[in-house]
């Protein structure tokens, strides 16, 4: 066993003499105890199809559906003919949500006042008080359209592209597309606030037919920040240390024995996953920032799980090279049930994500992120202008007309874009489907939406789908 | 492009000769890959998309006469439009255009094309809608090695029989050998004692389960309901139906119509109803406010699609909201599939323990109720008076039950309301005791026992419509069922033929195609990659076979040799081919650098269930047993908190907690870590290759994971108690070098047992 194989002996000494090829000279200078270097990692910065705008992308999803008809659309017809049936024009051959149960359908004006903000004259209500001062910062749209109505489908289908699961998500399209340029930390990041986990679970950040290498990993506030990234107690640094040395040590000479590539990916790893244990742990941390700066996202307790310091880790992780990270807080599903009302609780959901969301724009800016990182605010689709009535009063799912919001990464500042009619039920011009912003966020990134595809199934897979998809380059600056 | 390689140098190294006549061009072989992947989307067999009316699909289309001017002229290029737009310069002529994004043909292409319309533009009906050619007397070896020959290329000599051994192991059984079944077989490597190990790997009941997971992942198998509320069910006795159906090497076609249709087979036994299961396997949604109509159609739509995927090898699904674009299906045709599936209710199977006799329980728990019934008339005298005497104290004494019961009028009362009542009361004693003890040890048997999801045929037939674009709330033509025309006919009296129809269509010896999937697909898993690559897509966009007469050979041998699954794994793994070293080598790496030539074996990652189930071995501490519910390991917290409705998991006891990784319960929505992590399914939808990767998290699992750090506590254990070579050989089957052995001695056992664990070669098949 000892005695070396011819084979292996001819192959050991190719990998020696050929150090121009990458991995013999990989091999060799690890063999000399130098640090492996970077070697075949699938998330290495890619080149983009054409010159990018932005890098990055901080996506703050309000999981549940918010009410634009309380929050952006001011709607004065909407306020004369509370409570009167609404036309039958805008209903015929509709589906909606809860279609068996026999809620009211009759309008429902707006209790929140409604003012002017910036130059652009955005009209935003008295809920969001932090987000009138960056509203020359932003693109409002307000006709944003999806297809499905049903949360969990609805929220796929706004980070895959399609109401089916299995497909690759928004973050890991990027990544996959892009790499990313964060070396000790994943390139898809999620964070999590509210009351439970969105509905639909981890696919919504899944890889799908991608690798797993791209799916987004969950940063969690409780215990490890990534499952399994602590050396278990019983083991002092020094052992872990020891292990990761070891393991590279052998799997170095089974590659020179091998000849196989995935040797020399998972040495790296390793490093990486070594890397983390330590990088991960000091993002979390975040005692090195300045009272103003937990001033301005409104933390009260930098330890506590709250939107406002997912938004504070937001802006650390894009500050380290993380490519795509996503922020949800759930419980905006305002249907009118005893917990899920407009009266009273919408104002606290706004109170949790307001200050957050404008600061984080303007940490941003002030740090001279902004022009590389777009910030996208909003939901998988919006509320209807009819009321329901269940105990109290809220509103059902709406798809054909809702607001987001876009910041930064070369879109404009200051704009509204989409006008909807007297309701606010559809729009009347300029109407974005969720394929368009796909689009228009991929080619901010310097990515082609119909070039980023990837071969499954017969499939030729892409974020925008099959049917055309449009830049939408009304609100691009 | 990296299909086209191999083939491309085949004919790049027919041209250097010059002296010769050009190479015989093959249509499906050289033309097709390259007219599907530029010119189909435009001008194939979807009409809708179809530009400038002009099909290149077809020899007719091609040579259609267009006002004078013709796609393809037969030995005639500058007469032939296409080609002329193909060489063409000018940006808005040249085909295929720029906006499409496809890079102009690049020359081999160009060439490939030209010689095949000066040869005459021969088209083929495409290669895997043709019957497999059988070649008699050849085998594995000598396909491949004529192939390597061709390229002058020499296979790689037989790995060692360490090696081997782990292999074969892990590949038939999914764990790897004991130290005493390596010395064995070291002490006797011959050809008769590898025949012999195959053997017993394949008689071994472990066999089921790792073959039986790789056909889980193309049933979508999972233990939760799906989508966001994603509450557990119980559908694990198909898990144990399949993995037992595998261990008796039930005859492929037999087992494909039990799962189709087993409940449709003249007097169903109760397990080929469970094989039904296999349909079953589809998500369900039950969130508020949903149309469940419209979930139905979509389990439907899967239903076809993963029919197609799997035994088909065709992305059928592609059709659903119109034609095909690359093969020809219809949309109709489609749906003529979709009716086969539509006519289900979706019930839940009650399954009893083996040693009752349900039938006559159920007849005898009748029969006891109409005794206690007659019992109880014939003394209600008793019971009254008993009633009539009850004084406040006693009654405050009653139980709240049987206080409920008393404050109903006596005609109010139910069947188990007046025994209970009579039980308490007069009945304590006596015939009626018997009667009743006897009833309610019956009831307990009829319902205890497990449950499990199954078919079943509606009597009457639902409608099936066409769906314009795949929307449900557009109906348009009535369809009834059939299968695509490009196939094999479909023959059938039965005004309405059912699954069970379709099922012996499958597994009709005249089908091209199943049998060729499926010896494909294992191929793969000994592999890496099958002779078709893309194992799901047999169809025009699909890659066209590395050694086509090789897969013929299989799929007829498949046939030959009645269906026997395990007939294929034995002759697979006793070949030259699968036997070589794994080792990669400098004029391979040079020539074949993605190994399709089969110059060498390939090394490939463990799967995630398996990494598991090795690491469990070689600390000692797997639980073997096979079947019954799923399990549950420990799993890092917080990890059921990701989906919308937190589920508990509560971790197994005793040996349930070492079990293998296949018995680990599957919640769609929030699925086990130390699973996907490395890429083990959630079940969504067929998968029938599983990806490999290679990451940073799996690096975390296998160094921080509880789980594993207590198989490294007790691998840590047999260094101490036997020795660290013992542990080196139980991780990798073979014995340490003296270099590696060295390394490891300068470690505390604990850090040398964690290493052993994480090393490449524990969890990679050699």
């Amino acid at each position: 066993m000892t005695s070396m194989h011819p084979l292996q002996h001819q192959t050991r000494r190719h990998f020696f003499s050929r150090c121009s090829v990458g991995l013999g000279s990989i091999a060799l200078s690890s063999l000399m105890a130098a640090p492996a270097p970077k070697m075949r990692n699938p998330l290495e910065p890619k080149k983009t199809h054409f010159p990018a705008k932005a890098k990055n992308v901080i996506f703050l999803f309000m999981a549940g559906g918010p009410s634009q008809l309380d929050l952006f659309e001011h709607k004065p017809q909407l306020t004369k003919l509370n409570g009167k049936p609404i036309p039958e024009s805008y209903t015929a051959g509709k589906r909606f949500a809860f279609m068996d149960s026999s809620h009211r359908s009759d309008l429902l004006a707006s209790r929140r006042s409604f003012k002017q903000y910036g130059q652009s004259g955005a009209w935003v209500s008295d809920l969001l008080p932090h987000t009138t001062s960056i509203v020359d910062d932003i693109s409002i749209v307000t006709t944003c359209k999806t297809d499905l109505f049903n949360h969990a489908p609805a929220k796929l289908y706004m980070n895959t592209g399609s109401g089916l699961f299995g497909r690759p998500s928004m973050g890991s399209w990027v990544t996959y597309g892009l790499g990313s340029e964060c070396e000790d930390l994943p390139g898809f990041v999620v964070l999590q606030s509210g009351p439970r986990g969105p509905r639909g679970g981890s696919v919504l950040w899944g890889s799908g037919v991608l690798p797993t290498t791209y799916q987004g990993v969950p940063l969690r506030n409780q215990g490890d920040p990534i499952v399994n990234l602590s050396t278990p107690s019983q083991i002092t640094p020094t052992q872990q240390r020891q292990v990761v040395d070891s393991v590279r040590e052998l799997n170095l000479k089974h590659l020179v024995e091998t000849g196989d590539d995935e040797i020399a990916t998972r040495i790296n790893a390793y490093e990486m996953a070594y890397r983390m244990q330590t990088s991960a742990p000091e993002l979390m941390d975040t005692s090195d920032e300045s009272q103003a700066t937990l001033d301005l996202y409104g933390i009260k307790d930098p330890k506590e799980t709250s939107f406002a310091r997912n938004c504070l880790l937001a802006r650390r992780l894009v500050e380290r090279g993380v490519r795509f990270v996503q922020l949800y807080d759930t419980n905006w599903d305002h249907h009118g049930g005893p917990t899920e009302n407009l009266e009273k609780h919408l104002p606290p959901k706004c109170l949790d994500i307001d200050q957050a969301s404008a600061a984080l724009v303007k940490d941003l800016k002030q740090r001279g992120l902004l022009d590389d990182t777009i910030v996208i605010w909003g939901g998988e689709f919006g509320r209807t202008p009819m009321g329901e009535v269940r105990e109290s009063t809220g509103r059902n799912h709406h798809i054909d007309a809702f607001t987001m919001w876009f910041a930064g990464g070369g879109f404009k500042r200051g704009t509204v874009y989409g006008q909807t009619d007297e309701f606010g039920f559809g729009p009347v011009e300029n109407p974005v489907h969720v394929h368009d912003i796909h689009a228009t966020l991929l080619h901010q990134l310097g990515l082609d939406h119909e070039r980023l595809s990837v071969r499954s199934q017969g499939l030729d897979f892409r974020l925008t789908g099959v049917d055309p998809a449009h830049v939408v380059k009304g609100i691009l600056a | 492009m990296k299909r086209l390689l191999i083939f491309l140098s085949s004919l790049a190294g027919a041209t250097l000769h010059a002296a010769q006549p050009q190479p015989q061009i093959s249509f499906n072989r050289d033309v097709r890959p390259i007219l599907s992947e530029n010119c189909f989307a435009c001008h194939g067999f979807d009409p809708k998309h179809r530009q400038a009316d002009l099909r290149l699909d077809t020899f007719a289309g091609a040579t259609e006469d267009h006002d004078g001017i013709r796609g393809i002229v037969p030995g005639d290029l500058t007469q032939s439009a296409a080609w002329q737009r193909i060489i063409s310069t000018d940006p808005d002529e040249v085909m295929p255009p720029p906006k499409s994004h496809k890079p102009p043909l690049s020359p081999a292409q160009r060439t490939i094309l030209k010689t095949w319309i000066e040869q005459g533009a021969k088209y083929e009906r495409h290669w895997s809608f043709e019957p497999p050619k059988p070649s008699p007397g050849s085998s594995i070896d000598s396909f491949i090695q004529d192939r390597l020959a061709q390229e002058k290329l020499s296979p790689s000599p037989a790995a060692s029989p360490a090696t081997l051994i782990r292999r074969v192991s892990l590949d038939l059984t999914g764990l790897p050998p004991t130290p005493e079944e390596v010395a064995a077989f070291l002490a006797d490597p011959s050809d008769q004692a590898y025949s012999k190990l195959v053997d017993r790997l394949l008689q071994s009941p472990h066999y089921g389960e790792r073959w039986g997971r790789w056909w889980l992942d193309q049933a979508r198998y999972a233990d939760s309901n799906g989508y966001s509320i994603d509450a557990p069910r119980q559908i694990w006795k198909f898990r144990d139906w399949v993995i037992d159906a595998l261990n008796a090497d039930m005859p492929f076609d037999q087992f494909t119509i039990e799962q189709l249709a087993g409940d449709l087979l003249p007097n169903a036994s109760e397990s080929q109803k469970i094989a039904t299961g296999f349909h079953r396997n589809t998500q369900i949604n039950q969130e508020g406010g949903i149309d469940k109509e419209q979930f139905r159609i979509d389990s439907v739509f899967d239903r076809v699609a993963t029919t197609g995927t799997v035994w088909l090898g065709l992305s059928i699904g592609c059709a659903q909201c119109h034609d095909h674009k690359f093969d020809p299906i219809e949309q109709k045709e489609y749906y003529q599939l979709f009716a086969f599936f539509n006519n289900q209710d979706e019930p839940t199977l009650k399954i009893f323990d083996q040693n009752l006799d349900v039938r006559e329980l159920t007849r005898e728990f009748k029969q006891l109720e109409t005794q206690i019934k007659t019992f109880i008339q014939d003394h209600t005298s008793e019971l009254d008076a008993w009633e009539a005497g009850l004084t406040p104290a006693i009654k405050k004494s009653l139980s709240s039950f049987l206080t409920k019961i008393l404050a109903l009028p006596k005609n109010k009362r139910s069947f188990a309301q007046n025994q209970s009542l009579f039980a308490a009361s007069v009945g304590g004693v006596g015939t009626f005791r018997e009667l009743n003890d006897r009833y309610k040890e019956i009831d307990t048997l009829l319902n205890q026992g497990v449950t499990t999801l199954v078919m079943k045929e509606l009597p009457k037939p639902r409608k099936t419509t066409v769906f314009i674009k795949g929307d449900f709330t557009r109906p348009a033509d009535e369809v009834t069922p059939g299968t695509p025309g490009v196939l094999h006919p479909f023959k059938s009296t039965p005004l309405q033929p059912n699954r069970l129809d379709l099922a012996k269509w499958i597994v009709s010896p005249e089908n091209p195609l199943t049998a060729r999937v499926i010896v494909n697909r294992i191929w793969q898993q000994y592999f890496g990659r099958g002779l078709v690559e893309t194992e799901n897509d047999f169809g025009m966009q699909g890659t066209t076979p590395s050694h086509p007469e090789l897969l013929d050979w299989l799929a007829t041998e498949l046939l030959a040799k009645k269906w026997s699954l395990k007939d294929i794994h034995r002759l697979i793994v006793t070949s030259n081919t699968y036997r070589q070293s794994s080792s990669n080598r400098p004029d391979l790496r040079e020539k074949d650098p993605g190994n399709y030539l089969l110059a060498r074996q390939s090394r490939l990652r463990l799967d995630a269930e398996v990494v598991r189930d090795v690491a469990l071995s070689a600390s000692g501490l797997l639980a073997p047993q096979i079947g019954g519910p799923p399990v549950y390991p420990p799993i890092p917290d917080g990890v059921m908190g990701q989906g919308q409705v937190k589920r508990t998991w509560t971790v197994s006891k005793g040996a349930d907690r070492y079990r293998r990784g296949l018995y680990t319960f599957i919640y769609r929505a929030s699925p086990p870590p130390t699973l996907t992590v490395f890429d083990a399914l959630e079940g969504f939808t067929t998968c029938t290759r599983r990806i490999r990767s290679n990451t940073p998290l799996q690096a975390l699992t296998l160094m921080n994971d509880s789980g594993f750090f207590e198989f490294a506590t007790a691998l840590e254990k047999i260094i101490q108690s036997e020795s660290l070579d013992a542990a080196f050989r139980r991780c990798t089957s073979r014995p340490p070098h003296p270099d590696e052995l060295a390394i490891l001695q300068k470690l505390d056992p604990l850090t040398a047992a964690r290493t052993l664990l994480n090393l490449d070669e524990t969890v990679t098949r050699e």
